[in-house]
Protein backbone atom coordinates (compact mmCIF):
# COMPACT_ATOMS: atom_id res chain seq x y z
CA UNK A 1 0.00 0.00 0.00
CA UNK A 2 1.36 3.52 -0.91
CA UNK A 3 2.49 5.88 2.11
CA UNK A 4 0.71 9.19 1.53
CA UNK A 5 2.93 10.80 4.44
CA UNK A 6 6.47 9.62 4.27
CA UNK A 7 7.51 12.74 5.68
CA UNK A 8 6.16 11.43 9.47
CA UNK A 9 8.40 8.46 8.85
CA UNK A 10 12.27 8.20 9.61
CA UNK A 11 13.74 7.33 6.33
CA UNK A 12 15.43 4.07 7.62
CA UNK A 13 12.14 2.76 8.93
CA UNK A 14 10.57 2.67 5.07
CA UNK A 15 11.59 -0.90 4.07
CA UNK A 16 10.88 -2.41 0.86
CA UNK A 17 11.60 -5.71 -0.03
CA UNK A 18 12.73 -7.19 -3.55
CA UNK A 19 11.55 -11.00 -2.71
CA UNK A 20 9.37 -11.61 0.34
CA UNK A 21 6.50 -13.90 0.77
CA UNK A 22 4.91 -14.26 4.06
CA UNK A 23 2.06 -17.10 4.92
CA UNK A 24 2.36 -17.27 1.17
CA UNK A 25 1.25 -13.82 0.18
CA UNK A 26 3.84 -12.27 -2.11
CA UNK A 27 4.56 -8.59 -0.14
CA UNK A 28 7.39 -8.32 -2.46
CA UNK A 29 8.63 -4.29 -4.01
CA UNK A 30 7.17 -1.11 -3.46
CA UNK A 31 3.54 -1.84 -2.87
CA UNK A 32 4.38 -3.71 -0.23
CA UNK A 33 6.51 -1.14 1.84
CA UNK A 34 7.02 -1.66 5.40
CA UNK A 35 7.16 0.94 8.09
CA UNK A 36 9.56 -0.24 10.84
CA UNK A 37 8.88 -0.27 14.69
CA UNK A 38 10.20 2.97 16.05
CA UNK A 39 10.16 2.11 19.58
CA UNK A 40 13.46 2.19 21.79
CA UNK A 41 14.59 -1.62 22.05
CA UNK A 42 17.14 -1.43 24.93
CA UNK A 43 19.02 1.27 27.29
CA UNK A 44 22.85 1.38 27.06
CA UNK A 45 23.63 1.31 30.95
CA UNK A 46 26.77 2.43 30.25
CA UNK A 47 26.60 5.25 28.67
CA UNK A 48 26.14 7.73 31.09
CA UNK A 49 29.85 6.78 32.75
CA UNK A 50 31.14 6.65 29.31
CA UNK A 51 30.39 10.71 29.22
CA UNK A 52 31.61 11.03 32.72
CA UNK A 53 34.62 9.50 32.04
CA UNK A 54 35.87 12.51 29.66
CA UNK A 55 36.68 15.84 30.59
CA UNK A 56 33.79 18.30 31.10
CA UNK A 57 31.00 15.45 31.80
CA UNK A 58 31.95 14.23 35.09
CA UNK A 59 28.65 16.19 36.61
CA UNK A 60 26.21 14.43 34.15
CA UNK A 61 24.68 13.00 36.82
CA UNK A 62 23.25 16.31 39.04
CA UNK A 63 20.79 16.51 35.70
CA UNK A 64 17.18 17.22 36.46
CA UNK A 65 15.67 18.23 33.44
CA UNK A 66 14.84 21.89 34.12
CA UNK A 67 15.51 23.01 30.45
CA UNK A 68 17.93 26.38 31.65
CA UNK A 69 20.67 25.16 29.45
CA UNK A 70 18.34 25.12 26.35
CA UNK A 71 16.91 28.09 27.35
CA UNK A 72 20.19 30.04 28.01
CA UNK A 73 22.24 28.32 24.65
CA UNK A 74 23.07 30.60 21.81
CA UNK A 75 23.15 27.70 19.17
CA UNK A 76 18.97 26.56 20.34
CA UNK A 77 17.78 30.22 19.59
CA UNK A 78 19.62 29.77 15.73
CA UNK A 79 19.08 25.88 15.47
CA UNK A 80 15.89 24.47 17.81
CA UNK A 81 17.15 20.56 17.37
CA UNK A 82 20.08 22.02 19.23
CA UNK A 83 18.87 20.43 22.68
CA UNK A 84 21.63 20.09 25.57
CA UNK A 85 18.66 18.90 28.07
CA UNK A 86 17.55 16.23 25.51
CA UNK A 87 20.90 14.76 24.63
CA UNK A 88 22.01 15.07 28.60
CA UNK A 89 18.67 13.10 29.07
CA UNK A 90 19.42 10.40 26.48
CA UNK A 91 22.69 10.16 27.72
CA UNK A 92 22.02 9.30 31.71
CA UNK A 93 19.12 6.99 30.42
CA UNK A 94 21.53 4.91 27.68
CA UNK A 95 19.37 6.03 24.52
CA UNK A 96 22.62 5.39 22.50
CA UNK A 97 21.02 5.40 19.13
CA UNK A 98 18.76 8.42 19.74
CA UNK A 99 21.89 10.24 20.55
CA UNK A 100 24.02 9.28 17.42
CA UNK A 101 21.06 9.80 15.39
CA UNK A 102 22.19 13.81 16.70
CA UNK A 103 25.84 13.13 15.52
CA UNK A 104 26.16 16.38 13.32
CA UNK A 105 24.21 18.60 15.53
CA UNK A 106 26.17 17.92 19.10
CA UNK A 107 29.58 19.39 18.35
CA UNK A 108 28.01 23.21 16.59
CA UNK A 109 28.20 23.71 20.48
CA UNK A 110 29.86 27.30 20.25
CA UNK A 111 31.15 26.74 24.11
CA UNK A 112 29.63 30.17 24.92
CA UNK A 113 29.06 28.97 28.59
CA UNK A 114 26.07 30.75 29.04
CA UNK A 115 24.65 27.09 30.29
CA UNK A 116 27.12 27.08 32.62
CA UNK A 117 26.42 30.23 34.69
CA UNK A 118 22.33 29.01 34.12
CA UNK A 119 22.49 25.43 35.37
CA UNK A 120 21.19 25.15 39.29
CA UNK A 121 22.75 22.05 39.80
CA UNK A 122 26.25 22.32 38.43
CA UNK A 123 26.37 19.91 35.50
CA UNK A 124 28.30 22.41 33.41
CA UNK A 125 25.96 20.82 30.00
CA UNK A 126 28.93 23.17 28.15
CA UNK A 127 31.14 20.90 29.32
CA UNK A 128 28.92 17.69 28.88
CA UNK A 129 28.46 18.80 25.15
CA UNK A 130 32.69 18.73 24.47
CA UNK A 131 32.80 15.36 26.31
CA UNK A 132 29.76 14.05 23.99
CA UNK A 133 31.67 15.41 20.69
CA UNK A 134 34.45 13.40 22.09
CA UNK A 135 32.74 10.54 22.76
CA UNK A 136 31.08 10.35 19.23
CA UNK A 137 34.71 10.85 18.05
CA UNK A 138 35.82 8.02 20.03
CA UNK A 139 33.38 5.44 19.08
CA UNK A 140 33.63 6.72 15.52
CA UNK A 141 30.54 7.72 15.02
CA UNK A 142 31.42 10.79 13.63
CA UNK A 143 33.87 11.12 10.46
CA UNK A 144 37.68 12.83 11.63
CA UNK A 145 37.35 16.07 10.17
CA UNK A 146 40.42 17.86 8.88
CA UNK A 147 39.88 20.71 11.57
CA UNK A 148 40.53 17.87 14.30
CA UNK A 149 43.67 16.88 12.35
CA UNK A 150 44.97 20.08 12.77
CA UNK A 151 44.42 20.15 16.47
CA UNK A 152 46.40 16.47 16.47
CA UNK A 153 49.23 18.37 14.74
CA UNK A 154 49.10 21.37 16.51
CA UNK A 155 48.92 19.54 20.33
CA UNK A 156 51.70 16.89 18.98
CA UNK A 157 53.96 19.73 18.49
CA UNK A 158 53.64 21.52 21.60
CA UNK A 159 54.07 18.51 23.21
CA UNK A 160 57.08 17.78 21.63
CA UNK A 161 58.95 20.65 21.45
CA UNK A 162 57.18 23.12 23.58
CA UNK A 163 56.54 25.66 20.93
CA UNK A 164 54.79 25.58 17.36
CA UNK A 165 55.94 26.53 14.01
CA UNK A 166 53.48 27.59 11.75
CA UNK A 167 55.23 26.47 8.60
CA UNK A 168 55.80 22.70 10.03
CA UNK A 169 52.23 22.54 11.07
CA UNK A 170 50.80 23.11 7.93
CA UNK A 171 52.88 21.24 6.41
CA UNK A 172 52.00 18.53 8.04
CA UNK A 173 48.38 19.49 8.03
CA UNK A 174 48.02 19.64 4.24
CA UNK A 175 50.12 16.51 4.26
CA UNK A 176 47.79 14.23 6.20
CA UNK A 177 44.62 15.88 4.58
CA UNK A 178 45.97 15.23 1.21
CA UNK A 179 45.73 18.69 0.40
CA UNK A 180 48.30 20.48 -1.79
CA UNK A 181 51.05 22.91 -0.14
CA UNK A 182 50.92 25.37 -3.17
CA UNK A 183 47.33 26.90 -1.37
CA UNK A 184 46.92 30.46 -3.55
CA UNK A 185 46.41 32.00 -0.29
CA UNK A 186 49.64 30.35 1.38
CA UNK A 187 51.56 31.53 -1.51
CA UNK A 188 50.28 34.80 -1.33
CA UNK A 189 51.14 35.02 2.00
CA UNK A 190 54.88 34.26 1.68
CA UNK A 191 55.05 36.01 -1.47
CA UNK A 192 54.12 38.75 0.73
CA UNK A 193 56.13 38.38 3.44
CA UNK A 194 59.01 38.06 1.14
CA UNK A 195 58.43 41.37 -0.65
CA UNK A 196 57.66 43.19 2.88
CA UNK A 197 59.67 41.89 5.86
CA UNK A 198 62.48 43.37 7.03
CA UNK A 199 65.40 41.59 5.54
CA UNK A 200 67.15 41.21 9.55
CA UNK A 201 63.36 39.27 10.92
CA UNK A 202 63.20 37.41 6.93
CA UNK A 203 67.31 36.18 7.51
CA UNK A 204 66.03 35.13 10.64
CA UNK A 205 62.98 33.12 9.98
CA UNK A 206 65.50 31.56 7.58
CA UNK A 207 66.86 30.40 10.18
CA UNK A 208 65.06 28.98 12.52
CA UNK A 209 63.34 27.51 9.51
CA UNK A 210 66.38 25.10 8.85
CA UNK A 211 67.48 24.60 12.39
CA UNK A 212 64.42 24.29 14.46
CA UNK A 213 65.41 25.83 17.83
CA UNK A 214 64.64 24.28 20.72
CA UNK A 215 62.76 25.22 23.68
CA UNK A 216 65.63 24.82 27.02
CA UNK A 217 65.15 21.72 29.24
CA UNK A 218 62.02 20.92 27.67
CA UNK A 219 62.34 16.99 27.63
CA UNK A 220 61.28 16.80 31.39
CA UNK A 221 58.19 18.79 30.68
CA UNK A 222 57.50 16.52 27.39
CA UNK A 223 58.20 13.49 29.75
CA UNK A 224 55.26 14.48 32.28
CA UNK A 225 52.92 16.28 30.40
CA UNK A 226 53.69 12.71 27.53
CA UNK A 227 53.00 10.67 30.81
CA UNK A 228 49.43 12.58 31.75
CA UNK A 229 47.84 12.46 28.21
CA UNK A 230 49.09 8.52 28.03
CA UNK A 231 47.62 8.07 32.15
CA UNK A 232 44.41 9.86 30.84
CA UNK A 233 43.72 7.94 27.51
CA UNK A 234 44.30 4.59 29.07
CA UNK A 235 41.91 5.84 31.64
CA UNK A 236 39.47 6.96 28.62
CA UNK A 237 40.12 3.73 26.41
CA UNK A 238 39.15 1.95 29.68
CA UNK A 239 36.15 3.84 30.50
CA UNK A 240 34.97 3.49 27.00
CA UNK A 241 35.74 -0.32 26.02
CA UNK A 242 37.70 0.97 23.13
CA UNK A 243 41.26 -1.02 22.15
CA UNK A 244 44.48 -0.18 23.02
CA UNK A 245 44.90 2.06 20.32
CA UNK A 246 41.64 4.32 19.19
CA UNK A 247 41.81 7.47 18.56
CA UNK A 248 44.42 10.34 19.89
CA UNK B 1 -8.08 8.84 85.51
CA UNK B 2 -11.04 6.69 84.02
CA UNK B 3 -10.94 3.37 85.65
CA UNK B 4 -12.49 2.22 82.65
CA UNK B 5 -9.76 1.45 80.08
CA UNK B 6 -9.19 2.58 76.63
CA UNK B 7 -9.97 -0.29 73.43
CA UNK B 8 -7.45 0.57 71.00
CA UNK B 9 -8.54 -1.19 68.00
CA UNK B 10 -5.15 -2.14 65.92
CA UNK B 11 -1.95 -3.08 66.96
CA UNK B 12 0.54 -1.89 63.86
CA UNK B 13 2.71 1.16 64.83
CA UNK B 14 -0.57 4.01 65.18
CA UNK B 15 -2.53 1.26 67.48
CA UNK B 16 1.11 0.57 69.54
CA UNK B 17 1.93 3.97 69.83
CA UNK B 18 -1.77 5.17 71.35
CA UNK B 19 -1.49 1.90 73.68
CA UNK B 20 2.12 2.24 74.88
CA UNK B 21 1.54 6.27 75.33
CA UNK B 22 -2.27 5.86 77.46
CA UNK B 23 -0.41 3.09 79.73
CA UNK B 24 2.48 5.24 80.59
CA UNK B 25 0.08 7.97 81.81
CA UNK B 26 -1.19 5.39 83.94
CA UNK B 27 -4.50 4.93 81.80
CA UNK B 28 -5.54 0.62 81.31
CA UNK B 29 -5.81 -0.08 77.69
CA UNK B 30 -7.49 -2.87 75.86
CA UNK B 31 -5.27 -3.35 73.05
CA UNK B 32 -7.07 -5.64 70.41
CA UNK B 33 -6.13 -7.35 66.76
CA UNK B 34 -7.52 -9.51 64.21
CA UNK B 35 -4.21 -11.09 63.36
CA UNK B 36 -2.03 -13.56 65.50
CA UNK B 37 0.43 -10.93 66.37
CA UNK B 38 1.19 -7.31 66.90
CA UNK B 39 3.40 -4.96 64.83
CA UNK B 40 0.40 -4.81 61.75
CA UNK B 41 1.78 -3.91 58.30
CA UNK B 42 5.59 -3.44 58.54
CA UNK B 43 5.33 -6.80 60.94
CA UNK B 44 2.92 -9.16 59.05
CA UNK B 45 4.13 -8.14 55.68
CA UNK B 46 7.83 -8.75 56.81
CA UNK B 47 9.19 -4.83 55.96
CA UNK B 48 12.42 -4.73 54.97
CA UNK B 49 14.95 -1.74 56.75
CA UNK B 50 12.31 1.39 56.90
CA UNK B 51 12.37 4.99 56.00
CA UNK B 52 14.32 7.36 56.91
CA UNK B 53 15.65 5.37 60.14
CA UNK B 54 17.24 2.46 57.95
CA UNK B 55 16.25 0.49 61.69
CA UNK B 56 14.89 -3.18 60.17
CA UNK B 57 11.14 -3.29 60.89
CA UNK B 58 11.35 -5.83 63.00
CA UNK B 59 13.84 -4.16 65.35
CA UNK B 60 12.11 -0.80 65.56
CA UNK B 61 8.23 -2.23 65.70
CA UNK B 62 9.30 -5.29 67.61
CA UNK B 63 10.73 -2.65 70.03
CA UNK B 64 7.33 -1.46 70.02
CA UNK B 65 5.83 -4.77 70.31
CA UNK B 66 7.54 -6.00 73.47
CA UNK B 67 6.94 -2.16 74.95
CA UNK B 68 3.32 -2.64 75.14
CA UNK B 69 2.88 -6.72 75.71
CA UNK B 70 5.27 -6.15 78.54
CA UNK B 71 2.99 -3.35 80.09
CA UNK B 72 0.73 -4.02 83.34
CA UNK B 73 -1.27 -1.64 81.81
CA UNK B 74 -1.66 -2.94 78.69
CA UNK B 75 -4.22 -6.55 78.30
CA UNK B 76 -3.72 -7.31 74.36
CA UNK B 77 -6.12 -9.76 72.86
CA UNK B 78 -4.59 -10.54 69.74
CA UNK B 79 -7.11 -13.25 67.08
CA UNK B 80 -9.73 -10.91 68.09
CA UNK B 81 -12.51 -9.05 66.47
CA UNK B 82 -14.79 -5.63 67.71
CA UNK B 83 -18.33 -7.31 66.77
CA UNK B 84 -20.66 -4.77 68.55
CA UNK B 85 -19.82 -1.32 70.51
CA UNK B 86 -22.56 0.72 71.82
CA UNK B 87 -22.76 3.25 74.00
CA UNK B 88 -22.21 6.75 74.94
CA UNK B 89 -18.51 8.30 75.46
CA UNK B 90 -17.49 7.52 78.81
CA UNK B 91 -19.63 4.66 79.24
CA UNK B 92 -19.01 2.37 75.67
CA UNK B 93 -19.53 -1.65 75.99
CA UNK B 94 -17.61 -3.83 73.35
CA UNK B 95 -18.59 -6.90 72.15
CA UNK B 96 -15.66 -8.89 71.33
CA UNK B 97 -15.40 -11.62 68.84
CA UNK B 98 -14.08 -14.45 71.73
CA UNK B 99 -17.71 -13.59 73.39
CA UNK B 100 -16.09 -11.31 75.96
CA UNK B 101 -17.12 -7.92 76.97
CA UNK B 102 -15.34 -4.57 77.51
CA UNK B 103 -16.11 -1.22 79.25
CA UNK B 104 -14.23 1.20 77.73
CA UNK B 105 -13.97 4.75 78.31
CA UNK B 106 -12.91 5.84 74.79
CA UNK B 107 -11.64 3.51 71.65
CA UNK B 108 -9.13 4.58 69.35
CA UNK B 109 -9.65 2.87 65.71
CA UNK B 110 -5.72 1.83 64.41
CA UNK B 111 -7.33 0.01 61.87
CA UNK B 112 -4.54 0.95 59.15
CA UNK B 113 -4.95 0.31 55.21
CA UNK B 114 -4.99 -3.24 53.00
CA UNK B 115 -1.42 -3.26 50.29
CA UNK B 116 -4.04 -2.44 47.10
CA UNK B 117 -3.83 -6.25 44.84
CA UNK B 118 -2.14 -5.58 41.63
CA UNK B 119 -4.24 -8.19 39.79
CA UNK B 120 -6.40 -5.32 39.87
CA UNK B 121 -4.15 -4.04 36.82
CA UNK B 122 -3.63 -6.70 35.02
CA UNK B 123 -1.83 -4.95 31.71
CA UNK B 124 1.17 -4.40 33.99
CA UNK B 125 1.79 -8.53 34.19
CA UNK B 126 1.28 -9.46 37.92
CA UNK B 127 -0.05 -12.95 38.28
CA UNK B 128 0.41 -13.94 34.99
CA UNK B 129 4.36 -13.61 34.80
CA UNK B 130 5.86 -14.76 37.95
CA UNK B 131 8.82 -12.58 37.94
CA UNK B 132 6.37 -9.49 38.22
CA UNK B 133 6.28 -8.86 41.92
CA UNK B 134 5.36 -6.26 44.39
CA UNK B 135 7.29 -3.48 46.41
CA UNK B 136 6.29 -6.05 49.56
CA UNK B 137 7.35 -9.16 47.78
CA UNK B 138 10.89 -7.76 47.70
CA UNK B 139 10.86 -5.69 51.26
CA UNK B 140 10.10 -9.51 52.24
CA UNK B 141 13.01 -10.93 49.79
CA UNK B 142 15.44 -8.82 51.56
CA UNK B 143 14.23 -9.06 55.36
CA UNK B 144 14.19 -13.15 55.08
CA UNK B 145 17.84 -12.75 53.86
CA UNK B 146 16.69 -14.60 50.87
CA UNK B 147 17.90 -11.82 48.84
CA UNK B 148 16.60 -10.12 45.60
CA UNK B 149 15.99 -13.40 43.05
CA UNK B 150 13.57 -13.79 40.04
CA UNK B 151 10.99 -16.15 41.09
CA UNK B 152 10.73 -17.44 37.84
CA UNK B 153 14.10 -19.60 38.13
CA UNK B 154 15.80 -18.04 41.01
CA UNK B 155 18.04 -16.26 39.14
CA UNK B 156 19.65 -12.90 40.27
CA UNK B 157 17.98 -9.69 38.07
CA UNK B 158 20.27 -8.10 35.86
CA UNK B 159 17.70 -5.55 35.43
CA UNK B 160 14.61 -4.43 37.49
CA UNK B 161 12.25 -1.84 36.39
CA UNK B 162 10.12 -0.58 39.55
CA UNK B 163 6.65 0.70 38.27
CA UNK B 164 5.71 3.72 40.51
CA UNK B 165 1.93 4.52 41.10
CA UNK B 166 0.59 0.95 41.05
CA UNK B 167 -3.07 1.80 42.57
CA UNK B 168 -2.46 5.18 43.21
CA UNK B 169 -3.51 8.25 41.70
CA UNK B 170 -5.40 6.02 38.92
CA UNK B 171 -9.37 7.19 38.16
CA UNK B 172 -9.81 4.30 36.18
CA UNK B 173 -9.65 1.66 39.20
CA UNK B 174 -10.81 4.16 41.48
CA UNK B 175 -7.90 5.05 43.47
CA UNK B 176 -7.70 8.60 42.91
CA UNK B 177 -5.40 9.42 45.80
CA UNK B 178 -1.19 9.28 46.39
CA UNK B 179 -0.12 6.57 48.30
CA UNK B 180 2.78 9.19 49.82
CA UNK B 181 4.95 6.96 50.82
CA UNK B 182 6.19 4.83 47.92
CA UNK B 183 7.98 6.76 45.97
CA UNK B 184 10.17 7.04 48.82
CA UNK B 185 10.48 3.45 49.82
CA UNK B 186 11.02 2.44 45.84
CA UNK B 187 13.95 5.04 45.77
CA UNK B 188 15.52 2.57 49.10
CA UNK B 189 14.12 -0.42 47.59
CA UNK B 190 16.33 0.73 44.55
CA UNK B 191 19.27 1.53 46.80
CA UNK B 192 19.19 -1.51 48.85
CA UNK B 193 18.89 -4.02 45.19
CA UNK B 194 22.23 -2.05 43.97
CA UNK B 195 24.12 -2.41 47.02
CA UNK B 196 23.00 -6.37 47.25
CA UNK B 197 23.34 -6.50 43.60
CA UNK B 198 25.74 -3.97 42.15
CA UNK B 199 25.80 -5.73 38.49
CA UNK B 200 22.04 -5.17 38.20
CA UNK B 201 20.78 -1.81 37.11
CA UNK B 202 17.52 -0.53 38.46
CA UNK B 203 14.91 1.67 36.14
CA UNK B 204 12.31 3.96 38.03
CA UNK B 205 9.48 4.33 35.57
CA UNK B 206 7.47 7.38 37.21
CA UNK B 207 4.22 10.05 36.06
CA UNK B 208 5.92 12.70 39.15
CA UNK B 209 8.41 11.82 42.20
CA UNK B 210 7.16 12.55 45.94
CA UNK B 211 9.79 12.09 47.95
CA UNK B 212 8.77 14.90 49.98
CA UNK B 213 9.90 16.88 52.63
CA UNK B 214 13.88 15.50 53.79
CA UNK B 215 13.27 12.36 51.60
CA UNK B 216 14.59 14.37 48.48
CA UNK B 217 18.42 14.34 49.42
CA UNK B 218 18.73 11.46 51.07
CA UNK B 219 16.67 9.27 48.75
CA UNK B 220 15.90 11.42 45.55
CA UNK B 221 19.18 12.07 44.90
CA UNK B 222 20.94 9.80 46.62
CA UNK B 223 19.87 6.90 44.79
CA UNK B 224 20.75 8.56 41.65
CA UNK B 225 24.20 9.92 42.57
CA UNK B 226 25.62 7.56 44.88
CA UNK B 227 23.51 4.21 43.69
CA UNK B 228 23.30 5.28 39.96
CA UNK B 229 19.28 4.68 39.84
CA UNK B 230 17.80 5.95 36.79
CA UNK B 231 14.59 7.70 37.33
CA UNK B 232 12.48 7.76 33.89
CA UNK B 233 9.12 9.68 33.07
CA UNK B 234 6.91 6.99 31.08
CA UNK B 235 3.81 5.74 32.10
CA UNK B 236 4.03 2.16 31.18
CA UNK B 237 1.10 0.82 28.96
CA UNK B 238 2.08 -3.07 29.38
CA UNK B 239 4.65 -5.53 30.75
CA UNK B 240 4.66 -8.71 28.44
CA UNK B 241 7.14 -11.76 28.49
CA UNK B 242 9.28 -13.37 25.59
CA UNK B 243 9.39 -16.46 27.28
CA UNK B 244 12.67 -15.51 28.75
CA UNK B 245 12.26 -11.72 30.00
CA UNK B 246 9.65 -9.65 30.49
CA UNK B 247 9.15 -6.61 27.63
CA UNK B 248 7.92 -3.47 29.36
CA UNK B 249 6.55 -1.34 27.06
CA UNK B 250 5.21 2.48 27.73
CA UNK B 251 6.43 5.78 26.20
CA UNK B 252 9.82 7.97 27.18
CA UNK B 253 7.40 11.08 27.62
CA UNK B 254 10.63 13.45 27.96
CA UNK B 255 11.64 12.24 24.56
CA UNK B 256 8.62 11.09 23.12
CA UNK B 257 10.01 7.85 22.31
CA UNK B 258 8.25 5.09 22.75
CA UNK B 259 10.27 1.92 24.48
CA UNK B 260 10.13 -1.54 24.64
CA UNK B 261 13.01 -2.43 26.63
CA UNK B 262 13.66 -6.13 28.19
CA UNK B 263 13.68 -6.46 31.68
CA UNK B 264 14.74 -9.27 34.57
CA UNK B 265 12.40 -8.16 36.88
CA UNK B 266 9.70 -5.56 37.41
CA UNK B 267 8.06 -4.47 40.84
CA UNK B 268 4.80 -2.47 41.17
CA UNK B 269 5.41 0.10 43.94
CA UNK B 270 1.53 -0.80 45.56
CA UNK B 271 -0.25 2.18 47.03
CA UNK B 272 -2.51 1.87 50.40
CA UNK B 273 -5.80 0.87 50.01
CA UNK B 274 -8.29 1.45 52.93
CA UNK B 275 -8.53 -1.39 55.16
CA UNK B 276 -10.65 -3.86 53.11
CA UNK B 277 -13.00 -4.21 56.87
CA UNK B 278 -13.50 -0.73 56.55
CA UNK B 279 -17.19 -1.14 55.72
CA UNK B 280 -17.64 -3.87 58.99
CA UNK B 281 -15.72 -1.07 60.82
CA UNK B 282 -17.68 1.77 60.09
CA UNK B 283 -20.88 -0.26 60.82
CA UNK B 284 -20.09 -1.85 63.81
CA UNK B 285 -18.15 2.24 65.37
CA UNK B 286 -21.00 3.94 63.35
CA UNK B 287 -18.79 5.96 62.17
CA UNK B 288 -18.67 8.11 58.93
CA UNK B 289 -16.16 7.11 55.99
CA UNK B 290 -14.58 9.77 53.37
CA UNK B 291 -15.22 9.39 49.72
CA UNK B 292 -12.43 7.48 49.73
CA UNK B 293 -13.26 4.66 51.80
CA UNK B 294 -10.98 5.45 54.51
CA UNK B 295 -12.34 6.58 57.91
CA UNK B 296 -13.09 10.13 57.81
CA UNK B 297 -12.13 13.30 60.14
CA UNK B 298 -14.95 15.46 60.18
CA UNK B 299 -11.88 18.12 61.28
CA UNK B 300 -8.78 19.10 60.33
CA UNK B 301 -7.53 20.98 62.70
CA UNK B 302 -9.85 21.91 66.01
CA UNK B 303 -10.33 18.31 67.02
CA UNK B 304 -7.27 15.91 66.69
CA UNK B 305 -7.76 12.25 65.89
CA UNK B 306 -11.74 12.62 65.96
CA UNK B 307 -13.95 10.46 64.00
CA UNK B 308 -17.77 11.44 63.39
CA UNK B 309 -18.65 9.88 66.82
CA UNK B 310 -17.71 11.19 69.75
CA UNK B 311 -15.65 8.94 72.20
CA UNK B 312 -13.89 7.09 68.81
CA UNK B 313 -11.04 8.16 67.67
CA UNK B 314 -8.72 7.41 65.17
CA UNK B 315 -5.14 7.38 64.03
CA UNK B 316 -2.69 6.15 61.21
CA UNK B 317 -3.11 4.64 57.82
CA UNK B 318 -7.07 4.23 58.57
CA UNK B 319 -7.27 7.86 57.49
CA UNK B 320 -5.63 7.35 54.51
CA UNK B 321 -2.34 7.37 53.42
CA UNK B 322 0.70 7.35 56.10
CA UNK B 323 4.13 7.28 56.59
CA UNK B 324 4.93 4.80 60.07
CA UNK B 325 6.74 8.02 61.56
CA UNK B 326 3.42 10.24 61.36
CA UNK B 327 1.06 7.03 62.42
CA UNK B 328 2.83 6.75 65.63
CA UNK B 329 2.58 10.14 66.01
CA UNK B 330 -0.87 10.52 65.53
CA UNK B 331 -1.44 7.21 67.88
CA UNK B 332 -0.09 9.81 70.29
CA UNK B 333 -1.94 12.49 69.05
CA UNK B 334 -5.17 10.32 69.61
CA UNK B 335 -4.20 8.77 73.05
CA UNK B 336 -4.06 12.51 74.36
CA UNK B 337 -8.01 12.63 72.68
CA UNK B 338 -9.19 9.75 74.19
CA UNK B 339 -7.49 10.76 77.47
CA UNK B 340 -9.16 13.74 77.27
CA UNK B 341 -12.24 12.53 76.33
CA UNK B 342 -12.28 9.62 79.10
CA UNK B 343 -11.14 12.46 81.64
CA UNK B 344 -13.53 14.82 81.05
CA UNK B 345 -16.37 12.21 81.30
CA UNK B 346 -15.00 11.55 84.95
CA UNK B 347 -14.39 15.21 85.99
CA UNK B 348 -18.52 15.65 84.70
CA UNK B 349 -19.58 12.48 87.15
CA UNK B 350 -17.88 14.09 90.37
CA UNK B 351 -19.59 17.50 89.88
Amino acid sequence: MPIHEKSLIRPENLVEHEELVIDGVDVSGHWSTFIEGRSVPDYNEDLQEEIAALGGGENIHRCWQCGSCTNACTVNAINPDFNPRFWIYLIRMGLEEELVRDREIIWQCVSCNKCTYACPRDVNPEGVMKATAHWLELKGYTETKPSMVFDEEFSHQVFETGKIEEAKVLQKFFKRTNQPLTQPWLIQLVSGLVKRFPVFYLMKLGFATVFHPRTRNWDRSRDAIKEYVDERNAEIHKALKLDAKGAD
Amino acid sequence: MSSKPVLVVGGGPAGLSAARALADAGQKVVLVDKEDRLGGAPILSGYAKLVPSHEWAKDAIGGMVSGVEGHDMVEVKTETRVDKFEGDPGNFVATLSDGSKVEASATILATGFTHFDSVNKPEWGFGTYPDVVTTTQVEQMLSSGAGVKCPSDGREPDRVAILLCVGSRDRQIGREWCSKICCTVSANLAMEIREQLPNCNVYIYYMDIRTFGLYEGEYYWASQEEHKVKYIKARIAEVTGDGKRLLVKGEDTLVKRPISIPFDMVVHAVGMDPNVDNMTLGAVFNVDLNKYGYIGKPSTYAHMSETSRPGVFVAGAATGPETIDDSIAQGKAAAMAALISANSTVREAAE
